[in-house]
């Protein structure tokens, strides 16, 4: 589904991934963990292109992004993204947030779009809040509408780039929840993410990246239960306390 | 001579100088609009990937603003026949003064409030597969111009206000027709207080206006 091979990406004179090889299959639940600024972020945003890598090789679907004759508008609604920040659009109601793609991109009429769109809310349990707009949600809402949206493209693959760390505590769960109920569902998902307990729970391969190259790509069980590679061992242990 | 306020001469003028101020609107509506157009068009250009498109934003930007709109009116409608042999009708060249002038202005209003836009509406909006033009269509442009909207009313303003130099190129718009009255019978006074009172009320509706669409965009829950 998703192929990584060689990936660089600098910005100016600092190289952030030093060469990425990772592979996801359909219907796998990938979790990327590390530290802050290890690249993990970049690693999911070069996926969709919304970073450029610098140089390497990224299949999507068997897209390859980096061709120039790729249309890298197809490409992204195949793997469509949930921001950290939610991104939603302020000035259009929840249902119009996402309906928005399927009528511009896929040509889909309003009618059935809105119809799709109802469907998605009610599967992220927003049923009553079609007609309303963004700034009336809380986090974990406005991240499960954001979830509703990237769904409506009926897309092959979903990232998630740390779709929690902007909620406040309480408001984790519920995202997570809808999260969980996806993978489950059989949803190929990237996940950045720094709650551990979902990678363990949730995750078919748990990915460890550090410097700009991946240290770790283990199942959770082994990745979390005997971690001896020295960097992830000091990692989990600042993690978990 | 000891003066005297005759409030008479300023009821005797109004006829006239409202069909000065028909003029002065139309120069204003004409000029605002295609002001506009040219500013969201070179505002949007010097934001734009491409070097040449954004210096030649810059270059149109640049000498508008760094040059009196009296400067640029006279070259329009005196120099420009020098060297082309024809001139344009008052109005037509009016208009374009305007719109000229006032498009620079806008073009760095526009630019401004589509900058001010987080970076990541654009993300969002090209990570569901829509393209750059529809994502600046559907997603920024709606939210960059409610941005728009107070600066656009002080440029309204301050446009209106300039259709008054254009009496230098003959157009017959309100300062001009108070000019042309206070020729004939020398109340200089009222009907000068007329003028500026008339101009008072077109400013203060555009304003009013603007104050109402202004409310009438605004984001539900903000």
């Amino acid at each position: 589904m998703i192929k990584i091979q060689n990936l660089y990406k600098s910005f100016g004179k600092i190289e952030v991934l030093r060469g990425i090889n990772l592979q996801v299959s359909q219907g796998e639940v990938v979790v990327i963990i590390g530290p802050s600024g290890s690249g993990k972020s970049t690693v999911l945003r070069c996926i969709n292109k919304l970073e450029k890598p610098t140089s390497g090789t990224i299949l999507v679907d068997d897209f390859d992004i980096m061709d120039k004759h790729t249309d890298i508008n197809m490409v992204r609604t195949e793997a469509t993204m949930v921001f950290q920040h939610f991104n939603l659009f302020p000035h259009m109601t929840v249902l119009e947030n996402i309906t928005l793609g399927p009528i511009k991109v896929r040509g889909m009429t309003r009618a059935k779009a809105n119809e799709l769109g109802q469907a998605l809310l009610a599967k992220v349990g927003l049923s009553d809040k079609d007609a309303n707009f963004p700034d009336q949600l809380s986090g974990g809402q406005k991240q499960r509408v954001a979830i509703a949206r990237a769904l409506a493209l009926q897309p092959k693959a979903i990232l998630f780039d740390e779709p929690t760390s902007a909620l406040d505590p309480e408001l984790v769960g519920e995202v997570l929840e809808v999260m969980k109920q996806l993978a489950l569902e059989g949803m190929t998902m990237v996940v950045v993410t720094h709650e551990m307990g979902f990678a363990k729970e949730v995750a078919d391969r748990v990915v460890f990246i550090d410097e700009g190259v991946i240290q770790v790509d283990k199942p959770p069980k082994e990745f979390f239960t005997n971690p001896d590679h020295p960097r992830l061992k000091d990692f989990l242990v600042r993690v978990v306390s | 001579m000891a003066f005297n306020f005759e409030p008479a001469v300023i009821v005797d003028s109004i006829p006239q100088l409202l069909k000065g101020a028909e003029l002065t609107i139309y120069l204003t509506v004409g000029g605002l609009f295609f002001g506009f157009i040219l500013g969201a068009i070179f505002g949007l250009m010097k934001l734009s990937p491409s070097w040449v498109l954004r210096k030649i934003a810059g270059f149109y930007i640049e000498t508008i603003r760094g040059t009196p709109m009296l400067v640029q009116a006279m070259f329009l409608y005196f120099g420009l026949p020098m060297a082309f042999g024809f001139r344009l009708p008052a109005m037509g060249a009016g208009v374009i003064v305007i719109a000229v002038n006032s498009g620079a202005y806008i073009a760095e209003i526009v630019r401004g409030a589509v900058q001010s836009i987080d970076s990541g509406q654009m993300e969002a909006g090209r990570s569901i597969g829509l393209n750059a033009i529809q994502t600046m269509r559907y997603i920024i442009w709606p939210q960059a111009f409610r941005r728009m909207l107070p600066p656009l009313g002080n440029q309204f303003i301050i446009s209106l206000k300039d259709t008054s130099l254009l009496m230098i190129i003959g157009v017959g718009e309100l300062l001009r027709t108070g000019d042309e009255i206070v020729a004939v019978n020398f109340r200089a006074f009222e009907v000068y207080l007329a003028v500026g009172l008339i101009y008072l009320t077109m400013t203060m509706s555009i304003a009013k206006v603007l104050q109402i669409l202004e409310k009438r965009m605004k984001i539900e829950g903000r």
